[in-house]
């Protein structure tokens, strides 16, 4: 009888998996079973579930001391996707199985029944064990698709304890293991028919087809949006050259419509892209039953969100909203009504594309190269400007409501648009506006064009000098620009601002160089960080 | 020390005690013979008799000191660049004694002289205004300017704003009336609008010493000081209850004209103008052309006026096509960006790029989401 068992599964630490040795050792003494190496609650707790999952399996729980090790020690553990491997361990230790034909790595929480249940990070976990040399790895049915996104890993998905058992044992090792198979506990094992007994192999087909609610929301068509001529205009270079997009306006002016129209807008992710986004989901736990994301990122979340559910943290130092937008949009409504922390959070995300999270217990460093597109009242009752109806709020009090968006925040948006109610006539009769596709086109066609220019970069990634670059203005240009610059007391930042946007302009109506034209439009965009002029 | 001071500088120190309002500054002054004196008994322990002049223990206090120290206003007037003219000074602006008791003390910033201008108007409204009441105010303003008037307004955010924005727009001289100190020189927002008043030749006053702050009793009051400036006030757009009301009764108690904006009846931004038009002899102002007239501007046609006009004619063909459509749209009044896309059928970039050309010149202002006709613009006519 094998006294010590020794398998491989692995942890997530940020958006990258680490490899864990699980060693469980079945000596003679009382029987109890500990679990050492820095575990959490989750998987403190998961001695019960092995338990209950082994009985339930058909197999014996040995009435012995059982021990189970988690190397390397001072890493610490969490989370239950350890279940399979202590299992597994287990009876691999106590004898009721053996394992042959080259060592599966083991990733999976289990049920006390003995089923397999999905569990979050698997994509970047098997990348890694499948970097440290392990071809074969065994995830929840639930998780394969992920899975399979690494290449060169052998995936098996397993529904249940017996068939990871099975797995390992191998084709001489499985006729063991049913040798020693109690039969009444066959019987249970059988009421668990309702799972498949067959192992699910990597190119067995998965489960597709079924929606993802979360992802597919309500889209708006940009058809259906009448008026906002301007507003339109402005999301276009926004999405075009990933400029972050702050839209001013009354209540019913049509924002937040305006904004979900973004998704119908965006291109598709690269393939690089793509796999990191997909690491993002899979490590949020919101990777179930899907492969790779391919749609660019579009996260909405309420103003009454906390502050860990939006930058990120949490016992589990999860990533928040803005790393799940990576390379994609992060639209918040309200923006004045985000608590001052979160507004202030925002900025390392919107400077250098990266977040950290440090606590006591270390810091975690997540991606977060998200586009900001924010949406605001003017003022506190939503009337500051409008044409026919008085604004109720006192001297200043715009300014004010304005100025609780902190300035370094507004210094790093590039456009404000300004969105005025749209006139009843206007919302009834006006023919529509072009459709979502067609301006997609464009912006893809626009956006190709700063990627193949700059390195890769969208227009509003650009250094102060690679934007000047980019632009290639001419003699007369510069002489405008100065002049602009002069008129409006603009700041370097400011100057800078004007070039990035009229680069897009220009991309947009596919010109190599600015023109005086482009300036200009791009100068008529609002500065963001002006407050709202209400003095004149 | 004592010996030192000076009538004037007795006056001004009295005048600038925290607590001494005109009736204590005048009952002193008449009890007494002059503000040295006055300063002097109080010092010395004097108590009114006059039950009407009921001297405080901190107001006391506050007399004694500035009497110990009679310089100190003197030293904060000169620390912030300020001139004072007294009703002792024979440079005290004529139409300021129509008031009864006229102010014992004006500060001011810029120039004198624009307080005793041969033609002056006062021009107010309310802080909250529409977009129309904004450009009416501007236009106003404007022809004023042509006329060769100072506009006298209260460098409040609103109507007040945009009346002293478009007479220094135009090259005109503004007096702002202030409602505090000059060490709190009206709303953050006219901070350059200030500079540019007084750059322009014109000038801001107030009858408070410069660390006054301002208070919700000191504005109604610094009114009576506005409409006294100016031979008649224009009321531009008031609701049922605005400051600008009491500018126009006060108008009218120290015996000058009142031209109200009507509108329509139910119209809530208007309200005070008509109950003004209804109940007191001010009467409507019912064209640009019809003010002049009105105001008594119309005997002596001024080159600027009718330079100013031509001006715009052939300032508008020196425009490129796409800024002359968006120009001649925003003379009829305001809109914004949305608007003039859909007005003058232009793309979104060529309209951005025509705003741009037209805010650099001058000839258009932003508010909130919407422009507003300024400069050249403001000249073209209303019909």
């Amino acid at each position: 009888m094998l006294v010590l068992a020794t398998l491989v599964t692995a942890v997530i630490s940020g958006l990258r998996g680490e490899l864990v040795r699980v060693e469980v050792d079945v000596a003679p003494g009382l029987p109890v079973c500990h679990i050492v190496g820095l575990p959490d609650t989750a998987l403190s707790e998961a001695r019960e579930r092995v338990r209950g999952a082994i009985r339930n399996s058909g197999f014996e729980y040995p009435l012995s001391r059982i021990t189970v090790n988690l190397a390397p020690a001072d890493q610490r553990k969490r989370g239950a996707a350890y279940d399979l491997a202590i299992a597994v361990g287990v009876l691999v230790a106590s004898g009721q199985i053996r394992t042959s034909g080259g060592a599966w790595a083991l990733l999976g929480e289990l049920s006390l029944g003995g089923a397999v249940r999905p569990v979050a990070g698997v994509l970047p976990m098997v990348a890694t064990l499948a970097r440290a040399g392990y071809e074969r790895v065994a995830v929840p049915a639930g998780n394969v698709d992920e899975a399979r996104l690494v290449a060169g890993v052998e995936v098996a998905g397993v529904d249940g304890l017996d068939d990871a058992a099975r797995l390992v044992a191998g084709p001489r090792g499985r006729r063991a293991a049913q040798a020693e198979r109690r039969p009444d506990l066959a019987v249970s094992g059988a009421g668990g028919s309702q799972r498949s007994t067959a192992v699910r192999t990597a190119d067995s087909p998965a489960a597709r087809g079924v929606p993802d609610l979360e992802a597919s929301g309500d889209r708006v068509d940009l058809a259906d949006i009448r008026g906002q001529a301007n507003a339109r205009w402005a999301l276009e270079i926004a999405l075009a050259g990933s400029h972050n997009l702050l839209l001013v306006g009354p209540p019913g002016a049509g924002k937040t419509l305006l904004a979900r129209s973004i998704p119908g807008l965006l291109p598709p992710l690269d393939d690089d892209e793509a796999l990191e986004v997909t690491v993002i989901e899979s490590v949020a736990g919101r990777l179930m039953r899907s492969g790779l994301r391919r749609d660019r990122p579009f996260r909405a979340p309420h103003h009454t969100a906390s502050y860990a559910a939006l930058v990120g943290g949490g016992p589990q130092l999860a990533p928040g909203e803005v790393t799940r937008a990576h390379h994609g949009v992060l639209f918040m409504d309200e923006l004045a009504e985000f608590d001052r922390d979160v507004l202030d959070a925002l900025r390392q995300p919107l400077e250098d594309g990266t977040v950290e999270l440090a606590r006591a217990r270390g810091s975690i460093r997540y991606p977060a190269r998200l586009q900001l597109v924010a949406a605001m009242n003017p003022c506190r009752c939503g009337w500051h400007g409008d044409a026919q109806r008085a604004c109720r709020c006192g001297d200043g009090e715009a300014d004010r409501y304005v100025r609780r968006v902190s300035g370094p925040l507004l210094d790093r948006l590039d456009l404000r648009v300004e969105m005025p109610r749209v006139p009843p006539a206007e919302l009834v009769g006006a023919t529509p506006g072009e459709s979502s596709g067609v301006v997609a086109e464009r912006i893809a066609a626009a956006r190709a064009r700063a990627l193949r220019r700059d390195g890769g970069r969208p227009n509003a990634h650009l250094a102060g000098a690679a934007v000047v670059a980019a632009c290639r203005l001419q003699r007369s240009q510069e002489g405008l620009m100065r002049e602009l610059a002069t008129a409006a007391h603009m700041t370097a930042r400011g100057v800078h601002r004007v070039l990035r946007v009229s680069r897009t302009i220009a991309d947009l109506a596919g010109r190599d160089g600015v023109t005086d034209a482009d300036l200009l439009a791009a100068a008529g965009l609002r500065d963001p960080a002006a407050l709202p002029s209400l003095s004149a | 020390m004592v010996a030192a001071m000076t009538e004037r500088d007795a006056w001004l120190a009295l005048a600038s005690a925290s607590g001494v309002g005109e009736t204590i500054f005048w009952g002193l002054v008449a009890a007494h013979g002059g503000a040295a004196e006055a300063l002097r008994a109080v010092a010395s322990g004097w108590k009114p008799r006059d039950d009407e002049l009921r001297i405080t223990r901190p107001t006391r206090a506050a007399i004694v000191s500035a009497f110990r120290e009679p310089g100190t206003v003197a030293r904060r007037v000169n620390e912030l660049g300020l001139w004072t003219v007294t009703p002792l000074d024979t440079g005290f602006p004529v139409r300021l004694r129509d008031i009864d008791p006229p102010p014992a003390t004006i500060f001011g910033w810029g120039d004198l002289a624009g307080l005793s201008a041969q033609r002056t108007v006062a021009v107010v409204g309310t802080r909250r205004p529409t977009l129309d009441g904004r450009t009416l105010a501007a236009r106003i303003a404007t022809r004023l300017v042509a006329a060769d008037a100072v506009v006298v307004s209260g460098l409040a955010i609103g109507i007040d704003g945009a009346v002293h924005a478009a007479t220094v727009g135009a090259g005109g001289r503004t007096v702002a009336v202030i409602g505090g100190g000059h060490a709190h020189p009206g709303p953050r927002a006219h901070r350059a609008l200030s500079r540019d008043i007084v750059e322009g030749g014109g000038a801001i006053v107030s009858e408070h010493a410069p660390d006054t702050l301002p208070t919700r009793g000191t504005f109604p009051r610094r009114n009576r000081i506005i409409s006294a400036l100016g031979d008649t006030t224009i009321v531009v757009e008031a609701p049922g209850r605005s400051g600008a009301l009491i500018t126009a009764r006060h108008a009218l108690e120290q015996g000058r004209s009142v031209l109200a904006v009507p509108g329509r009846p139910g119209d809530p931004s208007v309200a005070g103008c008509l109950s003004l038009l209804r109940d007191t002899p001010a009467r409507p102002l019912t064209g640009l052309d019809e003010m002049i007239v009105d105001l008594g501007y119309d005997t002596v046609v001024h080159a600027s006026a009718a330079g100013g006009r031509l001006s715009l004619a052939a300032a508008l063909a020196l425009l490129g096509p796409v800024e002359r459509a968006v120009a001649v749209r925003l003379a009829r009044g305001p809109a914004n960006a949305d608007a003039l896309i859909t007005e003058t059928g232009l793309a979104p970039p060529v309209v951005s790029g025509a705003i741009t050309l037209l805010l650099l010149r001058g000839w258009i202002a932003a508010v909130g989401p919407a422009y507003l006709p300024a400069g050249p613009l403001l000249a073209a006519d209303l019909r």
